[in-house]
Order: structure tokens, then C-alpha cells, then sequence
């Protein structure tokens, strides 16, 4: 019991920095991104490739770093592919959501999102293969925490969620006590009241999208640490990053923090009651269940 | 589903090739539905390849050299059924090969091969849901598979633990119709083996995390864990259950039988793990087989289901010579106890092997078809039984650690139905 | 010839079949703007809920009513519009994207469930259907499915009928109407939630009948039936043939399903075993760009939604698109 909520606290640490993109790209774009998954894919399979990059080049750098499978290139790689991914996502938006929402409505962007994260993800299947692939080949061992009850932690766990919350921390930073968040927020609320009053629009939107790509990205390479990184990842976590962003509330930055860990909390705990065979319904369960209690999710305003 | 691929003689193949027989001058067509744009149903697809290329050699099947027609089914079973009927409508197969998924075999054989009279020949199909349409008759003795291993590795896996004296296992399987199949055979098994069942967890496709299943398999705190999965959850499941410090006492099924698979898991945490698979007849060709694959192909024949689609392809073949030229598909599957007759005379899996069954068919006898999943023979409902092995991983691949022959396992299947 | 019939037979049972969804689907989207991401569910529960009430008994099972075949194609209809209703209750009245990822994770869980429910949906091996009807009478061979796409464009043709008739009808007015400015139609006292609610659950029954169909037809169903591609097969014909308009659906239907069976056979005829394995994927990148570019060049569709007589102006919908964009 214990041992399935510490994990569900450890698998919504990526899933809550997954959801705070998608909220924030459908809170000012109005579209429900079914695309956004693939950021993380994006974010996984490009910081790979620059960790064997840089593996190959200082070999020093393929040290582990403490007990952690993390080595000095996968931490460069971080940053550098945190860039690509919000950069990737700015020139996906330009190059399609933006010409398709001048074209059509704002529904047509949610089946172009659809269209998008097929292509994406089978061209990243083309291109590094159908099968999994591993930063580091090494198990690395859970640190036994506690006997009894038999509570286990692995010390990259522990790093992911640390991590995960420095970041979220720094978002905060920046949305509560800068200028720029203080734009991000009025585009948010009135996009022609804000421009009305000097705000960039366009300029605002490619930063949302890279916000987004960029923790996108990080919640991709975590994952990826923590378990594998396959072509069809972004498929399989669609779900549980929209059901978070739903319990959060759409819009909410952190309503998504939340929303992340309570789904991937219940996600855990479903298996004490559910046997395992239900498990992908447990993110549907958790939307229908907000639906019914709170409808706007718990820090969401309604809004049509 | 994956088992060694052990065919007999490839250099009497060489043999016959260059003697030359001479390649004929008509062209018979079957068709394959398999699902060549999934990482493990390719070599599936190659492997049928190198079976009707084989036959080639020997000049070809029933007066005629033969063409696969092959079609993928991108798992839908909408696009495997508009594939079959394409195959039967517009290219006159009598003879179908395939598919891999039972929810794709299942609408192609009541939908289009049997309407239309067409044999069918699964490799891979394991739903007990064809046994049950074979017995109330519905599929018109034109269905087959090559698929044996599902209650023969239950009952392999069951022996694995009582002879180690393992005495609780936890089971993690594949949430498919042959996961689902397994789980429950194995669950019986080990009980009638008296061995405690703590756990019987579900892994199911496409999640982003086995951990919380992982953990309830670890909870109840078993001597031994038994993997009724793909490599590709499989390496995903096994590497959390041994980060987690679980037991590396482990009972694998067939699928496993991956390089995939141990090379992500790594060899130093597989020294106690055991596969359990079914098997050819230890016949002095064995060896060279895998040698004439290994040459072909650059690996050892590891990977689900390549036994069963040569053998597949083999029998199927074999029937359309047996049942001579211009046959129908009921004709053809008819044929198919001629060649998988117990006391016909034995013929091995490859060139001279089919050169040899078509002297003896011509001959007016009959053949028991050596195949790389055994001496394979069908009961009334086109399901197959096998000898089996107990197997181990090793640096370059896999290591043989027990034997059983058919007997030996149908008494040991018995023995825990009593 | 006589094969070349037979696959054509075939091959316009299918397309109708899928024809039929995307005119539900129609209803939804294109005329009255609800984005529906869970189009198997309504298609999958058509076909469990048709093969349950009348497949025959199995062990193990709870179904096998072998109800008289129109009872159970009913029961499988209900089944549909039930699911649709519970999910368009809660999400229709909030902001539209609630509803696509409500219907997108009820498919998911639909899926998820049948594989799981054996007791009752047969699990992960599917459920055997009933002998097709009228199988005694007409064999199993040409005939039968000559017969049975008679049947099918029959329904299809009912279908169109009904939903053209919708469109040109007050109701159909009203639906555009929500579809284009729901607080000017809340203005003149009409109830736009119930209304949506209705065609929703309405254009998933139309679904859910295509479902029914399918299952008849291939006297099976199966979890891998439910699969999300399915979903998204669909929603391309629709855009593909142009929303709004259901001789595009249908078109689009046809067109889709064909370019897809082509390029199948040749893939499998032209390009060698070698890079097999990486036709699959590249048949979803072109799905994809087709449909994005669809969206991007000519969004909408092949057939663009023609203007109803009753409609006022003389402007393109897309004009009253561009006007309505803020």
C-alpha cells in the first residue's frame, strides 16, 4: 500500500511536467493537443541521441554520476535536448497548427494534433527502429528504505522527483514574480485585451510552446530513465497527461502539478482494488470521476 | 511461441539444389497474411520465404513451382480479412498462410476461407476458440495451426518448478488471448503440481510503467516468478522486478527465447532463469539446420513463432503435393494427415527432405513430416501436439538443459490432470 | 471475373459498412461541431452489444441469447447510444475539448474493458457471433454476400435519407445554428446542451449500427477491433470527403478505405520483403500528411458542405468562418 503511493508520487513527477505544457498550449490555443505526448518521444530520443554522441567523444562524461544510472552526457544532453524539443514544438506549431487554425476552426486543430502525433510517431519508428532502447544497459537497484512495511525506492526515482520539483519551482518563479508571466497570463485570459495593451501574441504563444516542449522534453528523458524509451511512448502516455490536466483543471499550471501526481497516484492504487488487467482505464475513471464531482477540474474556471 | 528452429539437413538441401532439378515451367500461387510491419512478424513472414524457396529447390509442389503472395495485416483485423479475400478472389489461392493474432485468423477463417473452401494454416493462432468452432464443425476441416505449445508449456513450466522445489510463484502474463490462455493453464498446473500460486498479474500493451504490477507480483514475496510475456514488456517487466530486488529464480515461456530480451535484462541476473519450449525430434539433422538458418538469416532462428511458420508453410506445401494438381482446397487439406502420418515414412524439414516425400507420395505412400516443431501431427480439430525442452540462456544464445519426448510429456501432462 | 466480383463485393460491404460510421460521425462533426475521439467505442459497442444478445451460447460465458437477430441488432444499437449518452451528459456542457478527451479515453477504457470482461465479452480472444442470417437459405458463398451488401446499401441508403432530410429540416437548421453561434441560438430560447446531447448520441447510434454490421458480417468481434486506428481511419474519411456533407462522407469512405487496401497490395506487390517491415509506418506518415494537409489545403474536404436552401445570404460556409474566427 505505502509502497504503491510513493510510486505513484515518483511516476506523477513526469507526468505532472507532461500535463503543465499541455495546459498551458490548450489554455491559450484552445485545442486539445493530442500531439503534445510526442514532445516527450521528441525530448527522449533526442537527448539519446546526443548522450552516445558525447559518450563517444569524452569518455569521462559516461561515468554514472553517484548511485544514479545518470551520467554527465545525459545531463548535457537534458539541456540541449530540452532546446530541440521547445523548438521542435514552436516550428510545428508555426508550420501547422497556425496555418490550420487561420484555415479552419479551432476542432480542425484537434484532428490535425491527431494527424501530427501519427507522423511523428512512426517516423521516429523509422528512423531509430520499432524496439526499445535503453540510456543505460545497467539495472540499478532499489535502496530498501523501509522493511516493514517493505517500502523500496530507487535513487533515480529520488532524483526524478527532486528535479521534477525544482523545475515546477522555477516555473513558478517566473509565471508569479516576471513580467513575462504576468503577459503569459493576460494573453491567457483576453488575447485581444492584451495585445489591446502591448502584448506580443505571436511572441507569447512560441514561448508557451517551448515551455511546453522543453518540460515536455525533460518528462520524456525521465521517463526514459526510469523505464524505456519505444517509439509508440507518446501514445501510451497521452491519456494519463490529459487526465491530469483534466483533474487539474485545463489551464490551471498548477492544477496540472497536482492533477499529475493524483493520477499517477491512483494509477498505483487502482491495483489494490482493480486487478491489473484495467489498469489503462484508470486514467479514464479519474476524468469521468472529475467530471462528475467537479466538472472545471480542481483549479479550472469555466469557461466555454 | 518461439521455439529453436531445428530443421534437418541443410546440406543435403545444397545437394539437391545443385543437382539441378529443373524449375517448372507453371507457377502455383498461395497466399500469406502475416504482419510484416510489426517488429517480430517480419522474420515470420522470411521465414515462410525460405520454406517455399526450399520447396523451389525440389522442384516445386504438385507439378508446379510455388509463388507466396504475402500481405501484410498491420494487426487490423479489417485489413488482414480484405487482404485474405484479395488473395483468394483475385489471385485463386486454395492455400492460406496465416495470420499471427487469433482476432485476425478468426474473421479471415469464417469470413473468407471457409465460404470460399480455401485451407487455412495459422503459425501462431493460440485462442482455444478454434478448437471450439473445429468441434462443432464449423470450419469444414480447412483450419490448421501449427501452434502446440500453449498446454505444453504450461504444463513444462509446472515441472520446471517442482523439480527445482520452488514452491510459490508469482505469474506476470501478456494481456492477450495467449496470455490470457496461459495464465489460466499455468495457474491450474502449478496447483496440480502442488506449487502455490501467489499472484497471477496481468501486463498489459502499451503502458508507460509496469511498476505498480510489479510491485503486487513482489508483495506476496515468491520463491520463483514465472513470465508468461513478449520481449518487449518482458524486458521492460523483469528489469523493474530485479531493480526491485525480486527473486532471479525464473520459469520463461517460449516468447522469450529473445536476444532482445536477455541482452536488456543482461546475462549475470539470467543464471537461474529457465525457458521451457517445444521441440524437434532429436534426429542426427537437427544441428545443421539451425546452421543453414544461421547462414541465411545471421542469427540463430530466436524469435516468436519462426518454428511454427516454417512448419507451416512445410505441411501446407507438402499437402498441395500430396494432393496432386488442380486440387481444391478441401482436397488439399485432406492431404494433410498423408503427411503428417505417425507411420508414414519420415522425411526431414528441408530440400531433400520434400524431394524425398514427393518420390515416396508419387509411390502412393505416406509421410511423417520431421519438422522444426517436432513430428508434428494434428488431431481432429487442427491442433498440434510436441516433445518439449527445457532451456537456458547462454552468451551466444540458448542451451538445451532437458529433454522430453512426446510421451514423456503427454504422461506428464496426465500425471497432473489426475 | 467471377473473383474479381466476389472482391468487389466484398471490398463495397466494407467501404459501406464504413460509410455508414462516417455519416454518424457527420452528424456529429459536421453538422453540429462535437469533436467525438472515442468513434470505436460507439462502433465496438454496436458489435459486442449485437454478438451478445444474439451469438450462441459459449462455456464460460454470459452471453448467448440467441435473440431473433433484429432484436439483438437493436439491443447492440441501444447499447451504443447508452455509452454515448453517459459520456455527452457530462462533457457536452462544458468547453468543447472535455468531450474529445472524455470520448478518447472512453474508447481507451472500452478496449481495455473488453479484453478483461472474459465472463462476459470472451476477453482478449473476442466473441463468436451467431451463424450469419439467412445463411441456410443462401449458402455461404457469392450469393450470400451479394445478399448481405444489398442489405448494407440498403442501410446506407436509409441512413442518407435520414440524415439528409435532418439537415434540411428545423432540427438540422438548429444544429448548424449551435454549431455557429451558440449563444445567438441560446438567445432565441433553444436549448443547446440537450440539442447536442441528442445528435451526439444519435450520430453514435448511426456508428454503433455500422458497428453491429461489421460484427454480422465477420461473425466475430475481437478487442483488436477497438483499437484507437480505428478512430482515426474514420475521422479521415470524414475530412478527407468534406464535413458537413454525406455524399462526401461517403465518398470519403469509399476513397480512404480504397487508397488504403491499394496501397497494401502494392506494398506487398512492389517493394521487397527487406523494407516490409517499414511499410507500416510509412503508410501512417502519409495517412497523416494526407490528413494534415488536408486540413492545411483544402480544409473543407473533397466535397465542400453545400449551402441549405433554408440557410440566409449568399456566403460560403467559409466565409462565415473567417467572419465567426476572433
Amino acid at each position: 500500500m505505502i509502497q504503491h503511493l510513493v510510486d505513484g508520487i515518483l511516476v506523477g513527477s513526469f507526468l505532472s511536467l507532461g500535463a503543465i505544457g499541455l495546459t498551458m498550449a490548450m489554455h491559450i490555443l484552445r485545442f486539445a493537443n493530442f500531439s503534445h505526448a510526442e514532445l516527450l518521444s521528441i525530448g527522449a530520443y533526442s537527448a539519446l541521441v546526443f548522450d552516445k554522441l558525447f559518450e563517444s567523444l569524452l569518455p569521462i562524461l559516461a561515468e554514472k554520476i553517484g548511485p544514479l544510472s545518470m551520467t554527465g552526457a545525459l545531463a548535457i544532453s537534458i539541456v540541449l535536448s530540452m532546446a530541440i524539443t521547445g523548438l521542435s514544438a514552436v516550428l510545428i506549431d508555426r508550420f501547422i497548427f497556425q496555418r490550420v487554425r487561420q484555415k479552419g476552426e479551432e476542432l480542425s486543430m484537434v484532428f490535425a494534433s491527431f494527424g501530427m502525433a501519427l507522423i511523428i510517431r512512426n517516423v521516429i519508428g523509422l528512423v531509430f527502429g520499432l524496439s526499445a532502447e535503453l540510456y543505460s544497459q545497467d539495472i540499478a537497484f532499489a535502496m530498501v528504505v523501509s522493511r516493514d512495511p517493505l517500502l523500496l525506492v530507487k535513487p533515480d526515482q529520488v532524483f526524478v522527483l527532486i528535479a521534477a520539483l525544482v523545475l515546477m519551482f522555477i516555473l513558478h518563479l517566473v509565471l508569479s514574480r516576471t513580467t513575462f508571466g504576468f503577459s503569459l497570463r493576460a494573453v491567457a485570459e483576453n488575447p485581444s485585451l492584451a495585445q489591446v495593451h502591448g502584448v506580443n501574441l505571436k511572441r507569447m504563444i512560441a514561448a508557451v510552446w517551448i515551455i511546453g516542449g522543453g518540460l515536455g522534453a525533460v518528462a520524456g528523458i525521465f521517463y526514459g530513465l526510469s523505464y524505456q524509451i519505444t517509439p509508440v511512448m507518446g501514445r501510451d502516455l497521452v491519456l494519463p497527461i490529459f487526465a491530469a490536466t483534466i483533474v487539474g483543471g485545463i489551464g490551471s499550471v498548477y492544477g496540472a502539478v497536482l492533477g499529475g501526481f493524483i493520477v499517477g497516484i491512483a494509477a498505483n492504487l487502482a491495483l489494490v482494488i482493480l486487478p491489473s488487467g484495467y489498469s489503462p482505464s484508470v486514467p479514464f475513471l479519474m476524468i469521468l470521476a472529475v467530471l462528475l464531482l467537479r466538472p472545471h477540474g480542481l483549479f479550472g474556471e469555466a469557461r466555454t | 511461441m518461439k521455439k529453436t528452429l531445428v530443421f534437418a539437413a541443410a546440406a543435403a538441401g545444397m545437394t539437391a539444389l545443385s543437382t539441378g532439378v529443373q524449375a517448372q515451367d507453371c507457377t502455383t500461387k498461395v497466399g500469406a497474411v502475416l504482419p510484416t510491419s510489426v517488429d517480430w512478424g517480419r522474420p515470420i513472414a522470411e521465414v515462410a520465404q525460405f520454406a517455399v524457396d526450399q520447396v523451389n529447390d525440389a522442384g516445386g509442389a504438385a507439378g508446379c513451382s510455388i509463388e507466396m503472395v504475402l500481405r501484410d495485416t498491420q494487426v487490423d483485423p479489417k485489413v488482414g480479412v480484405d487482404a485474405a479475400k484479395a488473395l483468394v478472389d483475385l489471385e485463386g489461392i486454395k492455400v492460406l498462410l496465416g495470420a499471427v493474432s487469433s482476432g485476425v485468423s478468426m474473421p479471415i477463417l469464417t469470413s473468407v476461407t471457409v465460404p470460399s473452401g480455401v485451407m487455412q494454416m495459422s503459425c501462431c493462432s493460440s485462442s482455444t476458440a478454434f478448437t471450439v468452432l473445429s468441434e462443432e464443425g464449423k470450419t469444414d476441416g480447412l483450419w490448421f495451426r501449427t501452434f502446440a505449445t500453449t498446454s505444453v508449456q504450461s504444463a513444462m513450466g509446472a515441472k520446471v518448478a517442482a523439480d527445482k522445489g520452488w514452491k510459490s510463484v508469482a505469474i506476470l502474463y501478456k494481456n492477450d488471448d495467449w496470455g490470457q490462455d496461459m495464465s489460466r493453464l499455468i495457474a491450474a498446473d502449478f496447483a496440480a503440481a502442488g506449487i502455490e500460486v501467489k499472484a497471477n498479474v496481468a501486463i498489459n500493451d502499451a503502458q508507460p510503467s509496469y511498476r505498480a504490477e510489479v510491485t503486487e507480483a513482489l508483495g506476496s514475496q515468491p520463491d520463483a516468478l514465472y513470465l508468461a510475456l513478449y520481449p518487449t514488456e518482458g524486458k521492460s517487466a523483469v528489469r523493474e522486478w530485479i531493480s526491485l530486488g525480486g527473486t532471479q529464480n525464473m520459469i520463461l515461456a517460449n516468447s522469450l527465447k529473445s536476444d532482445e530480451f536477455r541482452d536488456a535484462v543482461g546475462m549475470q541476473y539470467l543464471g537461474n532463469a529457465f525457458g521451457t519450449d517445444t521441440a524437434s525430434p532429436r534426429v542426427e539433422s537437427a544441428d545443421a539446420f539451425k546452421a543453414a538458418y544461421t547462414a541465411k538469416f545471421g542469427s540463430e532462428p530466436n524469435g516468436p513463432g519462426l518454428a511454427n511458420s516454417y512448419d507451416a508453410t512445410m505441411i501446407a506445401l507438402l499437402a498441395m503435393e500430396a494432393a496432386g494438381a488442380d486440387a481444391s482446397g478441401a482436397d488439399i487439406a485432406a492431404a494433410v494427415s498423408k503427411v503428417t502420418d505417425p507411420n508414414g515414412t519420415p522425411v526431414t524439414a528441408d530440400t531433400a527432405g520434400f524431394t524425398t516425400a514427393k518420390e515416396t507420395l508419387s509411390g502412393g505412400g505416406t509421410v511423417m513430416y520431421q519438422g522444426a516443431t517436432g513430428n508434428v501431427r494434428f488431431d481432429a480439430n487442427g491442433d498440434v501436439s510436441a516433445p518439449a525442452v527445457v532451456w537456458k540462456f547462454t552468451d551466444a544464445g540458448t542451451d538445451e538443459v532437458e529433454y522430453l519426448s512426446l510421451t514423456e510429456v503427454d504422461a506428464y501432462i496426465a500425471s497432473l490432470k489426475k | 471475373m467471377i473473383g474479381v466480383l466476389s472482391y468487389l463485393v466484398f471490398f463495397t460491404t466494407v467501404a459501406a459498412i464504413l460509410s455508414i460510421a462516417v455519416l454518424g460521425l457527420n452528424l456529429q462533426w459536421g453538422n453540429t461541431g462535437l469533436f467525438n475521439g472515442g468513434v470505436v467505442a460507439s462502433f465496438g459497442a454496436g458489435a459486442y452489444g449485437t454478438l451478445i444478445l444474439g451469438g450462441p451460447p459459449q462455456e464460460g460465458q454470459l452471453g448467448g441469447f440467441e435473440l431473433f437477430y433484429p432484436l439483438a441488432l437493436f439491443g447492440g444499437l441501444l447499447f451504443a447510444g447508452g455509452l454515448a449518452w453517459m459520456v455527452g451528459k457530462l462533457t457536452l456542457r462544458l468547453r468543447h475539448d472535455y468531450l474529445a478527451i472524455a470520448t478518447f479515453g472512453v474508447a481507451v477504457a472500452f478496449e481495455n474493458v473488453m479484453r478483461n470482461a472474459t465472463n462476459v465479452t470472451g476477453g482478449a480472444q473476442g466473441i463468436r457471433g451467431f451463424e450469419r442470417p439467412m445463411m441456410e437459405t443462401l449458402g455461404s458463398g457469392l450469393t450470400y454476400n451479394l445478399a448481405f451488401l444489398i442489405s448494407v446499401l440498403v442501410v446506407l441508403a436509409l441512413v442518407y435519407v435520414f440524415l439528409e432530410r435532418l439537415t434540411v429540416s428545423p432540427f438540422g437548421r438548429l444544429l448548424r445554428a449551435i454549431r455557429e453561434d451558440e449563444t445567438a441560438a441560446r438567445s432565441l430560447g433553444k436549448a443547446p446542451a440537450r440539442i447536442r446531447l441528442l445528435a451526439f448520441v444519435t450520430g453514435s447510434v448511426i456508428i454503433g449500427l455500422a458497428g453491429a454490421l461489421y460484427g454480422t458480417f465477420y461473425a466475430f468481434v475481437s478487442p483488436q477491433d477497438v483499437l484507437p486506428i480505428l478512430t482515426f481511419q474514420i475521422w479521415a474519411m470524414l475530412i478527407v470527403g468534406g464535413a458537413g456533407n454525406n455524399k462526401g462522407a461517403i465518398a470519403g469512405a469509399f476513397l480512404i478505405w480504397g487508397a488504403w487496401t491499394f496501397s497494401g497490395w502494392a506494398l506487398s506487390r512492389f517493394a521487397p520483403i527487406e523494407v516490409q517491415l517499414y511499410t507500416g509506418s510509412i503508410q501512417f506518415v502519409l495517412i497523416g500528411m494526407v490528413i494534415v494537409g488536408m486540413l492545411l489545403w483544402r480544409p473543407q474536404g473533397l466535397f465542400p458542405e453545400r449551402l441549405v436552401v433554408s440557410q440566409p445570404g449568399g456566403g460560403t460556409r467559409e466565409k462565415t468562418q473567417a467572419e465567426g474566427l476572433t
